[in-house]
């Protein structure tokens, strides 16, 4: 990890065109801005993991039963237009 | 051409490769699987499954937000509208992937901090992370 000390004001560049800017110590934190090109999200690394979590649970769940019963439940909500791209069979019947 | 896949959940599929979606940024926690394919769940049903085309195992279930919670519009963010080539966000659909606990399929959750966003006419998808102060990630589907 490289790791680098800097005061109130000074920021690091990453990349040529993101700037990570120390702007204020106070009490346990410290506030930090980030000025970086649109293509290049920034995020709270909590709320990744916070994702990740989900996408773990998410994989790992989804019964085939239970979405007939609640296909049934959600039916009459539906009426959207069919989604494009998408392969018209339906092979969720087999598992 | 059509292309033959294994999967766990629904046996072998012959699918249309030109239907195949690429992430152009893989799902967090699962940094192999790039390839996917959409799948309704039946006929007339609002759940599609998200097969990963290169691991048997990896499936997601999707549905349009309008089905579930139609106040749910968000913006997609500029960087993930250009990662999948789109014009603007029109071009793009959103989808809401759900965690359905076994056995209590009243207790579905849908993530809403954390959509799938597709170009259909690239087939080319993410899931990009909105605003975590304003979106739930175990939003409660039945109580919503």
């Amino acid at each position: 990890m490289l790791i680098l000390t800097r005061k109130v004001g000074e920021a690091i560049v990453v990349d040529e065109h993101t700037t990570v800017r120390l702007l204020e110590i106070k009490g346990g934190q410290i506030k930090l801005g980030v000025e970086a090109p649109n293509h290049i999200a920034v995020h709270r690394e909590e709320v990744l993991t916070r994702i990740l979590e989900e996408n773990r649970k998410a994989a790992t769940s989804q019964p085939s039963t239970d979405l007939d019963s609640l296909s049934r439940l959600l039916d009459g909500q539906s009426g959207l237009p069919p989604l494009p791209a998408i392969d018209t069979k339906s092979p969720a019947r087999q598992g | 051409m059509t292309t033959t896949i294994t999967t766990s959940r629904f046996g072998t599929l012959d699918i249309d490769e030109d239907k195949i979606i690429t992430m152009t940024t893989p799902f967090l926690g699962f940094a192999e699987e790039r390839r996917f394919i959409l799948l309704p769940h039946g006929p007339g049903s609002a759940f599609w499954w998200l097969q990963a085309v290169d691991n048997p195992d990896l499936a997601f279930v999707v549905i349009q937000p309008a089905v579930v919670n139609p106040q749910y519009q968000p913006a997609i963010p500029l960087h993930c509208q250009q990662e999948l080539q789109a014009a603007g966000q029109s071009d793009l659909e959103i989808l809401i992937i759900l965690t359905i606990p076994k056995g209590q399929p009243e207790a579905m959750t849908a993530n809403l901090l954390g959509p799938l966003i597709l170009n259909p006419i690239k087939k080319l998808a993410k899931q990009t992370l909105l605003d975590p102060t304003r979106y739930d990630p175990c939003w409660p589907v039945m109580r919503g």
